[in-house]
């Protein structure tokens, strides 16, 4: 048995009835979500989202293609440093500093993939953490441009127009938005050929290049789509949290992802999600309250879902009396 | 240049220190990957144990006799949490390894906030047992009698672990295991024991290392994540399960750490990763490829 | 599967927690600006922002005593509000500082806020305090930015600067003659003490031969350096480092042998708190320079030491003393601010004169951070442990720009 080795999920990458209605339910409950919760929540939510979009995109290198990425968290990072850049030193006008961001995460996934996809399994693991650990040292010696080691903080609130995104409900709704594109480009390349291309690199590499396929070229174009969309998310982090600092981009930040895609189920997209939205909550709603007790919390979960999760939070079957005839 | 060649000598003369004991500290990570597939990410933690033991026991005015318990202790200590660790890990045997390693990872985290419990967050210091705690006089330059010790201690463990694998049945067991696992447990060795045992192994390398780096590493909240940094640095480049591959890596991060940043200070942060970088890209399995190499 | 379970028994579970999360997230975040409704009159809600887990943790512990000790000697009031205090866990950094003090000022809703250890994460709450409107006193991070190029009106301090520190030794050293050799690690606060200490010792006509900068939390290994202060020829060194660091290097620097032929200087934090029992003997004779110690002979140290000792079984450091300041000030502030919004308080910190009764002796605000005394202090040996003796009254100085 090998280390990348996922339990495989059927592909159903159509949605099925009840797929889409609870799909469109979540996303109503999040838009409404700053008209019923505190301004914390709502903060933390936002937070949620931000990290969602990040387990998203590694579940896209994880899940569905098999390559497990422990230095994930580089390209987010990337991404919010470039768009904090731009906000502060060029316009901080929506969309522009989202979309530098995703084409930055982009770009520096294109230059670490190129490395990193040739080899697998545990090796590409610690290569990605090596690589991270690289740009991670860069962030905290290139002080002019990033800050250095304090970080970029005072980024300037993004304007949508000439109004500065402030209010802790138009913040959401804009984050909310460009999570939601974010996680349809994750969706429809999971969807579409590339994606069941994929998914056979992750299952059986050996055939497809038999059957004609290069999978080097598929790996690299799945390292940098996740690459970009993870700087997505990290522009998202910039806009919302107006600070960027090296932890952003650091092995802590990269393990929490992982942790998030495992928790949340792999291969599945919304799992990890869910995933990434336990985690937050955890760290950011419990932390605070746990008197510095968080990461213990965190520990027993994770044990407790290995455990009793064994495809995460979205491979629970359902209960036995409506079982179909697909597995 | 008389300056610069002594200065030369303590740099190799550290470098061969620092590596030998990366080695000690690596090699029950190697163990365990290389028979059983399963990365053991707790093993920061165990060290760290090991280290806090050694506190515990001794701290800083150690006696030959709390020096010794204290290797004794954390020789049992690392034995019981093997122990514990293939218990926890048995009931994933089936699934994906990438599950087993963030059990582990999740053990780590647990075992962490344990410790930090029990000792408190402050920073512990440990010494040397009497008699290693002077200097020696290398080259001109006073250096520490107990990092010459290590390099004694180390180049020892090394040449035991060699006997042992080459030589001795348990030792053909090992590599059997690192060649082809199924075969071994085709021909008949129950593959439970040979679990609890190398995990055992391995736990118990790893808190006896803690016990013997204490005095350079002292005792800390954070330190078991560093050192499972370092550990699995060394043993990826060496080649997973390759215990001879992870006596080369170690001596060649030990040279890096020490000559590299004294040589290229300015790039000194980037020396780690950056020779990792290099090593993968050019040999993707490591330096030296072992059976398993091939299986990922 | 043995052992896993079904998608009702986890819908419920989630339900559970989720319906729990929410309940006590209720609200609207939407409609009317502003926090919510103020305290009422008569009391106050101060948010208590201090690491509590990972490695700042000890420092946390003495500034929330020190913060529970002033309360508990001052009948529990600042000014003349009654005070409920509302600790948060700031990590060990801006990733868990920065959602700790949005909850004080969103979800506690606190007055005040005091604490803050780590420099990214105060200078990353910047703006959060200032739309917020709220005061912050910060009571450790010591980047200069916080109260010099990025200062804004809510954000005070009674802790230090790193220039300012390692600056009082740079001009102390300048007039013994000697060449120095300095090494600091590669991140902000480093190079903020290096630059310290260098621009006043070479003002003074001192001579920096060899300037150094490790990795920062990367190198436990110091030996490079070590051989190289040897190369160098320098008569002295200067270094700052804190926490872990700052106990490796210095038993490092006398397991080579160093601490009797090249003498070691360095920023107090060197040798304060914990960090001073673990490097035990490889300590004496360190000098460093700091704006405090537990030597102090003035009448305000004696009572705050002793009453520090008795109820907490160990001596006070300069991170409680610090917190233990921001409570006489806050108190002295309150006493005559028109209210609790952040701009009545700051108004009225400006003048609140020079605060004579605390443990580090009388000091005062210079712009928004202290002017005030510091010490030469020397480890040395004294029952059964270790303290910073105190050598020389260094005279008063500010923030340097």
């Amino acid at each position: 048995m090998s280390l990348t080795t996922m339990v495989y999920r059927p592909t159903e990458a159509r949605l099925d009835w009840p797929g889409r209605l609870s799909a469109a339910a979540a996303v109503v409950t999040l838009a409404a979500a700053p008209f019923f919760l505190a301004p914390y929540a709502t903060t933390t939510l936002t937070r949620m989202l931000v990290y969602a979009l990040l387990a998203a995109s590694l579940d896209l290198l994880v899940g569905i293609t098999g390559l497990p990425s422990l230095g994930h968290a580089a390209y987010f990072g990337v991404g919010a440093y470039m768009a904090g850049w731009i906000a502060t030193n060029a316009t901080p006008a929506a969309p522009l500093p989202l979309l530098a961001a995703a084409v930055a995460g982009g770009l520096a996934a294109l230059a670490a993939g190129w490395v990193a996809v040739r080899s697998a399994g545990v090796f590409f693991l610690i290569l990605t953490l090596a690589l991270a650990e690289i740009i991670q040292q860069l962030a905290e010696s290139w002080q002019p441009v990033t800050g250095g080691s304090n970080g970029m903080y005072g980024i300037p609130a993004t304007r949508l127009g000439a109004e500065p995104l402030t209010h802790v409900a138009y913040l959401h709704w804009y984050v909310l938005g460009w999570f939601l594109v974010g996680i349809l480009v994750v969706w429809a390349l999971s969807a579409s050929p590339f994606g069941a291309t994929l998914r056979g690199i992750r299952d059986n590499e050996p055939r497809l290049r038999a059957l004609g396929y290069q999978p080097y070229r598929y790996k690299l174009a799945a390292f940098v789509a996740a690459g970009a969309v993870a700087g997505l998310a990290g522009g998202l982090l910039a806009t919302q949290q107006r600070l960027v600092t090296p932890t952003d981009l650091g092995f802590a930040t990269s393990a929490l992802a992982l942790l998030a895609v495992v928790i949340g189920g792999t291969g599945t997209i919304w799992g990890p999600c869910l995933g990434a939205a336990l985690v937050v909550l955890v760290r950011d709603s419990l932390g605070p309250s746990l008197g510095g007790h968080g990461p213990l919390v965190l520990g027993l979960v994770f044990i407790a879902v290995v455990y009793a999760l064994p495809r995460g939070v979205a491979g629970v079957r359902r209960p036995r009396s409506r079982r179909t005839a697909t597995r | 240049m008389p300056d610069w060649l002594d200065i030369g000598v303590v740099a190799v003369l550290n470098g061969l220190a620092i590596g030998l004991l990366l080695f000690v500290v690596a090699v029950g990570l190697s163990l365990v990957f290389g028979m059983l597939d399963v990365l053991n990410l707790a093993h920061g933690a165990l060290f760290l144990t090991g280290a806090y033991l050694a506190w515990s026991l001794g701290g800083e005015h150690p006696t030959w006799v709390s020096w010794l318990g204290a290797l004794a202790v954390a020789a049992v200590v690392g034995a019981v949490a093997g122990g514990g660790l293939s218990l926890l890990t048995e009931p994933l045997a089936r699934r994906s390894h990438l599950e087993q390693a963030l059990l582990t990872l999740g053990v780590a985290l647990v075992v962490a906030e344990l410790l930090s419990a029990v000792f408190g967050d402050d920073v512990r210091g440990v010494n040397p047992p009497p008699g290693l705690d002077g200097t020696v006089d290398v080259a001109g330059s006073a250096y520490p009698s107990y990092r010459l010790a290590l390099i004694g201690l180390g180049a020892a463990a090394a040449l035991a672990m060699h006997v042992v694998v080459e030589r001795t049945p348990l030792g053909a067991l090992v590599r059997a295991s690192v060649a082809d696992r199924d075969m071994v447990a085709a021909a008949g060795i129950d593959a439970r024991l040979v679990r609890a045992g190398v995990f055992v192994a391995g736990s118990m390398l790893a808190a006896t290392a803690g016990v013997l780096g204490s005095p350079i590493y002292n005792a800390r909240p954070g330190l078991d994540t560093t050192i499972l940094i370092l550990a699995l640095v060394v043993v990826v480049i060496g080649g997973l399960g390759s215990i001879r591959g992870a006596f080369a890596a170690a001596l060649l991060i030990g040279q890096i750490e020490s000559t590299g940043r004294a040589l290229l200070s300015d790039l000194a942060s980037f020396l780690l990763f950056g020779a990792l970088a290099i090593v993968l890209a050019v040999r993707p399995r490591g330096l030296f490829v072992t059976a398993n190499g091939g299986r990922s | 599967m043995a052992g896993s379970i079904n998608r009702r028994q986890l819908l419920a579970m989630l339900g559970a927690a989720g319906v729990g999360a929410v309940a006590g997230g209720c609200g609207s975040s939407v409609g009317g600006g502003g926090g919510g409704p103020a305290t009422p009159g008569g009391a106050i809600k101060v948010g208590l922002v201090i690491p509590q887990a990972g490695v700042y943790a000890p420092l946390g512990v003495d500034m929330k005593n020190a913060w529970d000790l002033w309360l508990e000697r001052n009948q529990n009031k600042l000014g003349n509000y009654r005070v409920t205090t509302i600790a948060a866990d700031e990590g060990e950094g801006p990733q868990t500082g920065v959602p700790a003090v949005q909850k004080l000022l969103q979800s506690d809703q606190v007055d005040v806020l005091v604490g803050i250890v780590n420099s990214s994460t105060a200078l990353g709450v910047k703006d959060t305090v200032t739309e917020a409107k709220k005061l912050l006193m910060v009571s450790n991070a010591g980047a200069g930015a916080i109260t010099g190029k990025d200062r804004v009106p809510y954000i005070w301090r009674t802790s230090f600067t790193n220039a300012q520190v390692s600056s009082a030794m740079g001009t102390y050293l300048a007039g013994s003659g000697k060449t120095a050799y300095a090494i600091a690690p590669d991140y902000a606060a480093g190079a903020e003490a290096i630059g310290g200490f260098t621009a006043a010792f070479t003002a003074g006509g001192g001579r920096v031969v060899r300037e150094a900068k490790p990795a920062f939390g990367k190198t436990q290994d110091y030996q490079p350096f070590l051989s190289q202060i040897q190369a160098s020829g320098a008569q002295l060194t200067f270094c700052f480092f804190a926490g872990a660091e700052a106990v490796a290097f210095v038993k490092q620097y006398a397991q080579f042998g160093l601490s009797t032929r090249i003498p070691l200087y360095g920023s107090g934090f060197l040798t304060e708190g914990g960090v001073l029992t673990a490097q035990g003997d490889a300590a004496v004779g360190v000098q460093t320079t700091l704006h405090y110690s537990t030597e102090l002979d003035n009448a305000a140290n004696q009572a705050f030491r002793s009453a520090y000792q008795a109820k907490y079984n160990k001596p006070p450091t300069v991170y409680a003393v610090q917190t233990w300041d921001a409570a006489t000030v806050l108190n002295r502030a309150l006493r005559t601010a028109t209210g609790l919004q952040g701009e009545a308080i700051a108004a009225a910190l400006g003048s609140v004169g020079t605060i004579d009764d605390s443990p580090r002796g009388p000091w005062t605000f210079d712009g928004q951070s202290p002017k005030q005394t510091f010490y030469l202090r020397k480890v040395e040996k004294r029952g059964d442990g270790l303290v910073n003796a105190v050598v020389q009254d260094l005279g008063a100085s500010s923030q340097p720009t």
